[in-house]
């Protein structure tokens, strides 16, 4: 892929995302957009009371992904943006390094905010994605959070 | 055939990631999980979701096709 083509706006992938990178694909989508908001998931080292060392990532490939595209299509709906961008990465992820981006996009501050927050929070309801804590006591899947 | 498809802890608990059932005309999702919890029931103690050919699906009493694609699934923890 030539650096300068933009990637697809829903992805997922093993390999570690750059910010900018999609905020500039973001950004590149319109000129009316006045706010992004943006959230950004990482690997804790520390969990339960126990040291992380790493998480592993399973997934229903193709379901998690048409999930998540009708996520970034459902939000885009319901709070007007301008345009919306989501990447998850599977596989296995140290303590400190990305999981999760989302950005949205919109020509004001709020819808931004609010999207933001809507597709992160729906992220972790509808896709099928299960993360694993390893730890020097042993492995454990996560019991999600509320 | 149906393909079974299992995923992060219940794939754990059943010791497989898929499984092959055999098609019966007028089966429903809710016979493949009955058959499917009397195997492995310790599994299916988490499953809380069903997906049917890559959709969530609601309807349990669903009829099932030839090489239909079933996934059992537990709560998901991405994010």
């Amino acid at each position: 892929m030539a650096d300068n083509e933009i990637k697809a706006a829903v992805r997922i992938q093993h390999e570690d995302f750059s910010q900018d990178e999609e905020i500039r694909a973001l950004q590149a989508s319109s000129k009316r957009m006045g706010g992004i908001g943006t959230f950004l998931g990482c690997a804790r080292d520390f969990s339960e009371g126990r040291d992380v060392s790493e998480i592993s990532f399973d997934a229903y490939g193709s379901m998690a992904l048409s999930e998540m595209s009708k996520l970034r299509t459902d939000a885009i709906a319901k709070f007007g943006l301008l345009d919306a961008r989501i990447v998850h990465r599977i596989g296995t992820v140290k303590g400190g390094e990305n999981i999760v981006f989302i950005a949205a996009g919109a020509e004001h501050r709020v819808a931004a905010l609010e999207a933001c927050r809507w597709m992160i929070d729906e992220l972790k309801q509808r896709v099928p994605i299960w993360k694993k804590e390893i730890t020097p006591q042993g492995d454990a899947w996560v019991t999600p959070h509320p | 055939m149906i393909k079974v498809l299992f995923f992060g802890p219940v794939a754990e608990r059943v010791g497989a990631t898929e499984l092959k059932v055999e098609f019966h005309a007028g089966m429903r999702v809710q016979d493949l999980r009955a058959r499917l919890q009397a195997l492995y029931p310790a599994a299916f103690e988490i499953v809380c979701f069903v997906a049917l050919n890559g959709e969530h699906l609601l309807d349990m009493s669903t009829a099932l096709t030839d090489n239909s694609e079933v996934v059992f699934m537990s709560k998901f923890s991405g994010g």
